[in-house]
């Protein structure tokens, strides 16, 4: 992979010189070519689905009836304000760069989530993959023991491979709490080996006349399952091995569990880790459900950074705080907000991102966007670019149409 | 699935045999049969000869034809009962019979309704038409079992209204939210084998349709609209002829359609549209601006299903060919139409041309393929591309449901008795389905691609329900063979055929016997051996 994204730079670099004309044809790379990033070697997603309240996390305005009775709390960084209920989160302010200005074309959780995901509207036709495969694909290590993809939590939507096949599917945990399902050996270590050894001798005599292909593929997908689960890695998903300091330092609940997981998991080479947090669907009573999710989800988050920090590990792992889009300015008459993908928030951190800033603004009420706005396509530029991936590498779908990681999009100004 | 009924059907064929020759006689121009099966496929063998100088492997035995029939008919193993007694039936004509006799099994609709049901709901872009899955099932169970002819279901699935929890045939629509676009790309896709979404943002870069008509054919569709309601919760098919005050302004949502669609103006985003009138891409037939929903759609489906049009029966035929030979004469199986060739065209055209004669006969076209030589032959690994096509019938992995039921079959167990973990958010959390979370695959997709994952193995290897059936304990099938047959070689041919139906060869029994004699502890041995028969890759594939 590296190889062909160094040929192709080269190329790249050279007929972008040849060619003047080339500007109607604007790869991110092309305009970025210098900053392209290549020691990134991990990324955690933490997803916050069903759509965060801007007004309740990263974007406060107490100052307007939109805002609600939401208070500000001042971060490490000075000029930056959050909301009172991420203390821990203002604590670790110079590690994040908050984007104020996403905007995404949909409104519908299911088709949000697929498009902050894949980057395109769902279709019947192509199954577009998510990020955490693409950047599997590009910079995992086919030598992991450990699934260099891991999904941690229940959500919603578990997005796929899709066109990339199955190799690159998330391997899922409903619980960072749990092992993860079937791993754990139904009988003795020494009984289950004995059992593999039968399997391959019978395989090997059966009559596989014209089965070749099958018996093969099934015999590699048994040596790499076999792998995983006597791995000595195995204990990585065991988060109880850790000292209870620690634990406790990322606070309680599946998400706090899930964030302690992924940094495991990161130390253990593991390439994506997406970690889900649900519940973010606040049509009514938002104000005091959101608080309850904030305190579930601050500490974890200002702890996995700085957990990365401590072990040298932040400046090569990208670490992204969304969700599918923000919620309504106005609160309605239940005390809620709506779907509102007009303008909401991102919060980035590590791999390169210039921590301690915020990009993007919105207007007093928070209805628009009045400073750099950001489309989810650009997002994901950014997102691939801080990992190194050429986010205009084109993928064939089934029926042999060219489909680009990202369809158009540029790296948001600021964030490297 | 017993095979007692054999030697019945036997002979209430060759009367029926009788009275059709008879009736032929008496009437040979006033009444037009479907040609027999076994014509058609000696005629298809010969067309498939000329056109791709087809080698010499040999016809499958009569256990491996069994078992293939089988998983192909009613997605099961065949019993340990039915490999004896199909051994021992002496009749030459036995695979017919077969074939007749599993076709007329309620099984048969269970299994392929099942096909289709992924065939629809792989591509679904809305997750929450899942409530209505079984109503789907059922739907295409009770039609393909009473022969419904495949222009009835198409036209069903078209024109479908009402509740998806109670009629499945409107789940084809909500799979898509009844999204205009998509929905149109799905009819066309599915029914016609066309792939013209393609040209849903630009004129398509190598086949000849236009953006205007893939937008044409969207305008069949605009009025249709999607309706959640609460209590029990589902969604309703339904239409908008009339726009008033409810005027759909929320874009993000199907509950109300609009009057005509609109094609996007995708060089000047900001500027209105073109609105698009009716037009069927394939015959060039149209409907005015204002058209009421039901006639839009009445008459798509009409011109879909029409004799006329040569690619609705092109893309039943090329897919089931597919599914039961191995490979498709076209591949991908839904990517066809006048741009493409395929492997062997006369032969194509040939066998949907009878088709269309039969009627749209589903089952005369199950059997007609697989009386052929070309479905009757060994098996071979998926060939590569520069080899001949349909030199042998093509080893497949089994589709999730078709694995479910070989294990339940091995274990002489049925789902209907098993606990789910309750009702999931969208789909019952059975434990079929929850097997289908992990074993299931987009039948679509070209079944080289289908790969095999880890967590497949896994849950083989180490699920606890699994491994608690395959103990030799009280209760299961390993149990009961145990005592039942005292010698070790008879007790592992005998699981041989109850898990692969066939025999072990020499090599494979001596391995399995060395290693009973080394574990030396009989029904610790034989448990292993089952996990190692369930876990290997001839379990997992239809030969």
């Amino acid at each position: 992979m590296t190889t062909n994204q160094i040929n192709r730079r080269s190329w790249l670099q050279s007929s972008a010189t040849a060619v003047t004309s080339v500007a109607a044809w604007k790869s991110p790379i092309i305009a970025n070519a210098t900053t392209l990033r290549t020691n990134a070697k991990a990324c955690i997603l933490l997803w916050m689905g069903g759509g965060p309240s801007q007004f309740e996390t990263f974007s406060p305005k107490p100052d307007h009836a939109n805002g609600g009775e939401t208070t500000v709390t001042s971060t490490a960084v000075s000029g930056i304000q959050i909301s009172s209920q991420l203390p821990a989160t203002a604590a670790a302010m110079k590690d994040v760069c908050l984007i104020r200005s996403v905007h995404g074309p949909e409104g519908s959780h299911p088709r949000a989530s697929y498009v902050s995901h894949t980057g395109y509207l769902p279709t019947a036709s192509v199954k577009h993959p998510t990020i955490g495969a693409h950047v599997t694909q590009h910079i995992g290590d086919p030598e992991s023991e450990l699934p260099s993809f891991v999904h941690i939590g229940r959500s919603r939507g578990v997005y796929s491979a899709g066109l990339l096949g199955v190799e690159y599917d998330p391997f899922i945990l409903n619980s960072a709490n749990q092992m993860p399902a079937n791993t754990e050996l139904s009988t003795s270590k020494n009984r289950y080996v004995r059992r593999l050894g039968l399997l391959e001798n019978l395989e090997n005599d059966g009559s596989t006349e014209g089965s070749k292909q099958f018996v093969k593929a099934n015999r590699n997908l048994y040596e790499k399952a076999s792998r995983l689960v006597l791995s000595p890695q195995m204990k990585t998903f065991d988060i109880t091995q850790e000292r209870t300091d620690v634990r406790s330092s990322y606070g309680d609940g599946d998400f706090a569990a899930g964030c302690l997981m992924a940094r495991r998991l990161v130390e253990s080479g593991v390439t994506f880790i997406e970690v889900a947090s649900s519940n973010w669907d606040t049509h009514f009573d938002n104000a005091s459900r959101t608080n309850t999710l904030c305190q579930e989800v601050d500490k974890p988050y200002a702890q996995l950074l700085a957990d990365l920090k401590q072990r040298g590990l932040l400046d090569t792992t990208l670490v992204i705080w969304m969700g599918e889009f923000g919620r309504t300015p106005r609160i309605n008459g239940r005390g809620g907000r709506d779907h509102y993908p007009r303008a909401f928030n991102v919060a980035l951190a590590g791999a390169g991102v210039q921590g301690g800033q915020v990009l993007g603004a919105t207007d007093a009420s928070g209805n628009n966007i009045t400073d750099q706005p950001v489309s989810v396509n650009d997002l994901l530029t950014t997102i691939y670019d801080a990992l190194g991936i050429d986010s205009f590498h084109e993928n064939m779908s089934r029926i042999g149409r060219p489909i680009r990681i990202v369809e158009d999009g540029e790296i948001i100004d600021g964030v490297f | 699935m017993n095979c007692y009924l054999l030697s019945w059907r036997h002979t209430m064929t060759k009367i029926l045999n009788a009275v059709l020759l008879l009736a032929v006689w008496c009437f040979p121009p006033l009444v037009i049969f479907a040609q027999s099966p076994t014509e058609i496929a000696q005629k298809i063998d010969e067309l498939l000869v000329s056109e791709t100088i087809v080698s010499q492997t040999n016809i499958c035995d009569d256990e491996t034809f069994l078992r293939r029939a089988f998983f192909d008919i009613v997605g099961q193993p065949p019993s340990l009962e039915d490999v004896l007694v199909y051994g021992l039936e002496p009749s030459v004509n036995k695979r017919s019979l077969l074939i007749e006799f599993l076709l007329a099994d309620t099984t048969y609709g269970a299994n392929w309704s099942r096909y289709w049901r992924d065939v629809i709901m792989f591509r679904r872009t809305y997750d929450q038409s899942q409530l209505g899955i079984p109503a789907l099932e059922s739907y295409l169970t009770d039609a393909l079992n009473n022969g419904v002819s495949w222009d009835r279901i198409a036209v069903d699935f078209i024109t479908a209204k009402g509740d998806i929890r109670e009629d499945g045939r409107a789940v084809f629509i909500a799979a898509q939210q009844g999204r205009p676009e998509e929905t149109v790309s799905e009819i066309s896709r599915i029914f016609l084998g066309i792939q013209i979404q393609c040209a849903q943002c630009h004129d398509h870069p190598t086949d000849r349709w236009k953006q205007e008509q893939f937008h044409e054919l969207a305008a069949f569709f605009p009025r249709v609209a999607v309706r959640p309601q609460q209590d029990p919760r589902s969604f309703i098919v339904n239409a908008t002829d009339f726009v008033g005050r409810r005027r759909n302004t929320n874009a993000n949502n199907r509950f109300v359609g609009t009057l005509e669609h609109t094609m996007p103006n995708l060089t000047e985003p900001t500027q209105p549209g073109q609105v698009m009138t009716p037009k069927f891409f394939v015959s060039g037939q149209t409907l005015p601006a204002g058209t009421t929903d039901a006639v839009r759609r009445d008459s798509l489906a009409r011109w879909i299903t029409s004799p006329d049009n040569p690619w609705f029966a092109k893309a039943v035929t090329n897919r089931l060919w597919a599914e039961l030979v191995g490979e498709g004469f076209y591949e991908p199986v839904d990517d066809i139409g006048p741009d493409r060739t395929p492997s062997a065209p006369k032969t194509m055209d040939y066998l949907a041309n009878e088709f269309t004669l039969s009627g749209y006969d589903l089952k005369w076209l199950m059997q007609t393929i697989m009386s052929t030589q070309a479905y009757q032959r060994n098996s071979l690994d998926r060939r590569n591309y520069d080899q001949i096509p349909f030199q042998a019938n093509t080893i497949q992995p089994l589709r999730s449901d078709q694995l479910f039921d070989n294990m339940m079959g091995v274990f002489e167990i049925s789902d209907a008795g098993l606990e789910g973990t309750g009702q999931g958010p969208r789909r019952q959390q059975t434990p079929r389905n929850v097997f289908a979370g992990v074993f299931g695959y987009d039948p679509n997709d070209p079944r080289g691609d289908v790969a095999v994952s880890i967590p497949q193995s896994l849950a083989m290897m180490n699920s606890k329900f699994i491994n608690e059936q395959i103990q030799a304990k009280q209760g299961t099938m390993l149990y009961r063979l145990l005592q039942e047959v005292q010698a070790d070689r008879a007790a592992v041919q005998e699981l041989y055929l109850r898990v692969f139906s066939r025999r072990p060869n020499r090599n494979e029994l001596n391995t399995s016997l060395a290693y009973i004699k080394q574990v030396a502890n009989r029904g610790e041995a034989f448990e292993d051996l089952l996990w190692a028969l369930l876990n290997s890759a001839e379990f997992k594939t239809r030969r």
